[in-house]
């Protein structure tokens, strides 16, 4: 993406501005130095991954006020230059006394603090740490600048809430190099200080965080096994041909590549394999390989068969009930990779490279398209989680209904009404939710946390478990009470789909009907707004037996007599409180 | 070089390449502003590969000194 020219860029960011549907993100960048050209790098960076952003620049030189006036948009970026913190500060640090720096510095924290209290509500703030690195690259001592960049960084670390996010600007300018991401002219005519190069790599380095709040990350890295996870051809070269041992010069890069994705399953990324191959051959592999990085069990998925990727990667996509663009597909044929591209555009693709020795540290710089904002315990139990599935799976065959296998399961319901120890997954859920998810609003740690503080919200996350195992926390209900009128509405209602077909979501509404209705609410307003992705419950509200007051394509409203309700009434899901 | 000037410039300001005439400048073209300016002088330097002066900048105000300047800039 980085290969497209600048006048290019500027183009197709336009037209991407007139194809793109739907709400997006709408960005503040802030800052105390000329960066206007991240306007349009950073749009052109997210629309052309799907995100319809839109960036609003703050007034020069005017952070902390621009602070309290763009906290309302879903995120802002901050650049707080250290070289015009004052006029020239760049040169003139070296020549200030002690208490004079001693009182800049005082200043400053004070200033922060204001910016980072007036931007308590955003729900993402891109904070840079503050940096000298263009002005002292060649100094041999810590500097007087360099040292207040330094001091100021650690009183923002001691301070910084959970939904700011520092962002290292010295990697970025490690990317581009000091040379190309300084530019002199435009710094000396118009406070400028950074070049387009800068601002390209910048916005690539922090798309992962905006992509994320959008619901975008990626979540399954799907591998190619011959010359993807080991060196050579397992059908002709046998296992003992093949290398992916690290002791050997052939093998050790995708001894790394295989210890990387080991990693990624941990962090939650969920990992599988797609090759043409005969199952039992690769299967032996990690047999006889068991202490590679990538072991059997971290693959929550297996399609080796000698049917087509396309084919392939779409039948994961639906077994795993992700959309085909969560995925991320590894192959070193050109062929394969091609073939993806044009029939499954969504799905991203990264090409193996001829020179191995590359192989490594570009997975290294891929890893970021799995960024995720919120981390959580759930992450790294989700391979186990997708592998109970497909045993249960094989438990459903052997059933003649349905019910009877939903019975058989010992289906229980843990509820966690207004738990603020759960913020962090809480958030995660409605960030990455898509496809049973009633109205698709995104929730940061922030909104949460003003939300079960704030008296009106009733925040109600969900666990289920089986006799297989714990999916954890997988839905949300979010109810707004309006008691002087005796309403309550239903803000969000998400559920994973790990845990969809038992039933639980009518199990959950039955509970959450007869709490309402104890509480002395009399009419229940739901709602379904459509987005790409939630087709899938567009009717459950009807299905409920709620009655339907408005709709259109966008949107379908609903109300419920609470008293008049009639519960499904599930007897094999068993509900606990907590 | 005349048309790869002429889509540079359509491509910044957002204009029709058509639009963009020999007599083009900062006075006939409304998008031309000093962000946009800007924006112009980046996308000619990386299409011709060329770095201009301030003075320079601050000249490359048509269609016909952009073509010039770059002209005596040596770019093809």
């Amino acid at each position: 993406m980085s290969d497209i020219s600048y006048a290019e860029l500027l183009r197709c960011n336009r037209e991407l501005a007139g194809t793109l549907q739907g709400k997006g993100l709408r960005i503040a960048v802030l800052s105390n130095v000329v960066v206007a050209q991240l306007k349009e790098i950073l749009e052109y960076t997210l629309r052309s991954r799907g995100v319809n952003a839109h960036v609003d620049l703050g007034d020069y030189d005017n952070v902390v006020q621009d602070c309290a006036r763009f906290a309302r948009h879903d995120g802002v970026v901050l650049f707080w230059e250290s070289c015009n913190f004052v006029d020239g500060l760049h040169y003139r640090a070296a020549l200030m006394a002690e208490d004079e720096l001693t009182a800049l510095r005082e200043r400053l924290v004070g200033e922060i603090d204001l910016a980072l209290k007036a931007l308590l509500q955003t729900r993402l703030v891109l904070f840079n740490r503050f940096s000298s690195l263009l002005f002292n690259c060649y100094e041999l001592r810590e500097g007087a600048l360099d040292r207040l960049c330094r001091e100021l960084n650690q009183r923002f670390d001691e301070r910084s809430p959970t939904h700011v996010l520092a962002v290292d600007v010295d990697k970025v300018i490690a990317q581009v190099s000091v040379a190309k991401s300084v530019d002199w002219r435009s710094f000396h005519s118009a406070r400028a200080p950074y070049s387009v190069d800068f601002f390209r790599a910048y916005a690539n380095y922090v798309a992962p965080a905006l992509l994320s709040m959008a619901g975008r990350a990626k979540k399954a890295l799907i591998f190619d096994c011959d010359n993807t996870l080991w060196e050579g051809i397992l059908g002709e070269d046998g296992e003992e041909g093949i290398a992916l041992s690290a002791e050997t010069r052939q093998g050790r890069p995708f001894a790394e590549v295989q210890a990387l994705a080991h990693g990624l399953g941990r962090e939650g990324v969920i990992l599988g394999l797609c090759s043409k191959n005969n199952p039992e051959d690769v299967d032996r592999v990690f047999e006889a390989y068991p202490d590679t990085g990538l072991r059997e069990s971290d693959l929550a998925i297996k399609r080796v068969n000698w049917s087509d990727k396309v084919t392939n990667l779409r039948d994961i996509a639906e077994t795993l009930n992700l959309g085909l663009d969560a995925l991320v597909f590894v192959d070193d044929s050109d062929f394969e990779i091609g073939l993806v591209r044009e029939k499954l555009p969504e799905v991203a693709t990264l090409h193996v490279p001829a020179a191995r020795y590359d192989y490594p540290a570009l997975m290294r710089r891929w890893r970021n398209l799995f960024f995720t904002l919120s981390r959580s315990a759930e992450d790294t139990a989700k391979t186990r989680m997708y592998r109970e599935e497909a045993q249960r799976q094989q438990a459903a065959k052997s059933f003649t209904s349905i019910e009877d296998y939903l019975r058989s399961l010992g289906l229980t319901l843990t509820l966690h009404v207004n738990d603020a120890s759960l913020t962090a997954r809480m958030a995660q859920l409605t960030q990455k939710t898509n496809q049973f998810n009633l109205t698709t609003r995104r929730y940061t740690e922030a909104d949460l946390h003003r939300m079960l503080e704030d008296g009106a919200h009733c925040v109600l996350a969900f666990r289920v478990t089986d006799r297989f195992g714990d999916y954890g926390i997988t839905g949300l209900v979010i109810v707004e009470r309006k008691p002087q009128t005796q309403h309550a509405r239903i803000d969000s209602f998400l559920m994973s789909c790990r845990v969809l077909g038992r039933n639980v979501e009518r199990a959950l509404f039955d509970t959450l009907v007869a709490d309402l209705a104890v509480e002395g609410v009399r009419v229940l307003e739901a709602e379904y707004l459509r987005t790409p992705k939630n087709s899938q419950v567009e009717e459950l509200f009807d299905r409920f037996g709620l009655e339907l007051t408005d709709s259109s394509r966008q949107h379908r409203r609903y109300q419920l007599n609470v008293a008049a309700y009639a519960p499904a009434s599930i007897d094999y899901i068993e509900i606990v409180r907590r | 070089m005349e048309d790869r000037v002429r889509r540079i410039m359509a491509s910044v300001f957002g204009v029709d390449m058509a639009q963009i005439g020999v007599e083009a400048s900062a006075q006939t073209v409304e998008q031309w502003d000093s962000l946009r300016h800007m924006n112009l002088v980046v996308a000619l330097e990386e299409e011709f590969g060329v770095r201009f002066t301030d003075q320079q900048i601050d000249e490359l105000l048509s269609f016909r000194l952009i073509v010039l300047t770059l002209k005596e800039l040596g770019a093809k």
